[in-house]
């Protein structure tokens, strides 16, 4: 019977056994030592191997995805409030580029409206929330043709960023444009866009944790979407 | 040391703890696409292995103990199989025999990482002691993820034998690793 089990070592290695035979191999492998000296001796080869440096952006992209693949019903249930919500327009160019200006548009109207009615109100009463609004013009890195405005409005907790973006440089590939909200140097990411046929793009954010004290608004040319912190290069950026 | 952190960091994945993963991620990923890289000998290639490597860590469902044996080994396995997937998916034309090239390269260069610099250096001395028979059925067999079917067609050999010669390689090659790590040792000490 061992010898049997033992006789299943290559193929275990091989990844040609059956799932059940494959089980019943493991089960063999925790008692007999012989194998799993061999095993752990074959799991040596793999440093026979000249190092290959890996291709850039390989670790965002591996981590992205493996991420992303987690099935929803696991990912959701844990903070279902504030999640990120962009306006991206990023795949389907085509169809959905063109709305993605007139929406932000009309959520910069209705976020503008509210702070207006905010301030009318903080006027007319005694202030019941605090509330701020602020308009930004970010300023252009060196040779970056694009500008961009932001809307930033406070309430008490929430923080809803609204970046409209012009003559932006199309992207290739993954790239995305990433918005970042910064405090002392440290970024997070706010939001994500990529530019319609006419280089515009725009992107609408809302958070409810952590909405003071940010110092700096950047947007930067990321190799793909979803990075956690800047890899690419900051392409517009203003003071908070 | 480096063993048990590893199995630690593998629980914490199984908890859906991101920056284990992460973590993971960070201190295998040289030796992990390096590896990949020399069996598919394809850049995208070697990448999606790699991607389904973490994919199946972070979906899967306590795969691993230590009953298994070391944690780098069953890794490793993982990464070769999916290897195997890819390469035998895309039904790659066979390398020629003439083509495949030696497993104990004369020089190599990777000072920057001591440690994978120790581990291949042993290795190498190990696998050195083979004969160059048992060296190719290590090379066809690992690197190549060639089935016993293949080898024996392109070898020339009976396909019985070529299990059987796998194993003695296998078998041959673990003997030298222990003395070679068990020499290691001693001189350590000294």
């Amino acid at each position: 019977m061992m010898n049997t089990n033992c006789d299943h070592v290559v193929d275990y290695l091989n990844g040609t056994l059956t799932a059940e035979e494959k089980q019943t191999f493991e089960q063999h492998l925790a008692t007999c030592a012989d194998c799993r000296e061999l095993v752990d001796a074959v799991g040596e080869l793999p440093y026979l191997a000249e190092p290959a440096e890996p291709p850039v952006g390989m670790k965002s992209r591996i981590l992205a995805n493996v991420f992303e693949e987690e099935p929803q019903k696991q990912a959701e249930p844990k903070r279902p409030v504030e999640k990120e919500k962009t306006v991206p327009m990023v795949k389907p160019k085509a169809r959905r580029s063109s709305w993605a200006p007139l929406i932000a548009a009309v959520l910069l109207l209705s976020l503008l409206g509210n702070a207006y009615a905010l301030f009318k109100l903080a006027d007319e009463q005694q202030p019941a929330t605090e509330s701020a609004f602020q308009s930004i013009e970010l300023q252009p890195g060196e040779a970056f043709g694009g500008s961009a405005k932001a809307a930033i409005i406070q309430e008490e907790g929430s923080l809803e960023v609204v970046v409209q973006a012009e003559q932006l440089e199309q992207l290739q590939g993954d790239e995305v444009y990433q918005i970042w909200l910064l405090k002392e140097g440290q970024p997070v990411p706010a939001g994500a866009f990529t530019p319609d046929a006419d280089q515009q793009g725009s992107a609408y954010y809302s958070m409810t944790e952590n909405t003071e004290g940010w110092d700096t608004i950047a947007i930067t040319r990321e190799p793909e979407a979803g990075n956690e912190t800047p890899e690419g290069e900051i392409v517009l950026s203003s003071e908070i | 040391m480096e063993k048990s952190s590893d199995f630690m960091l593998y629980t914490r994945i199984q908890q859906k703890e991101k920056a284990a993963l992460e973590q993971l991620y960070d201190r295998y990923e040289k030796i992990l696409f390096s590896f990949l890289y020399k069996m598919t000998e394809d850049r995208d290639l070697a990448e999606e292995a790699l991607q389904e490597v973490f994919i199946k860590l972070w979906r899967g469902k306590g795969e691993y103990d230590e009953s298994k044996g070391k944690f780098t080994s069953w890794l490793f396995t993982m990464s070769r199989n999916s290897a195997i997937d890819l390469i035998r998916k895309q039904k790659k034309p066979s390398v020629p025999l003439d083509e495949i090239g030696d497993l104990v390269s004369s020089e190599t260069a990777v000072e920057e990482l001591a440690e994978w610099q120790e581990q291949k250096d042993q290795i190498q001395e190990a696998v050195s002691e083979l004969s160059s028979e048992q060296q190719k059925m290590i090379q066809l067999f690992y690197f190549k993820g060639m089935t016993h079917e293949t080898i024996s067609t392109m070898c020339n050999i009976p396909l019985g034998t070529v299990k059987s010669r796998i194993r003695l390689a296998l078998s041959k090659l673990k003997k030298t690793l222990h003395g070679v790590q068990e020499r290691g040792a001693i001189d350590d000490e000294y």
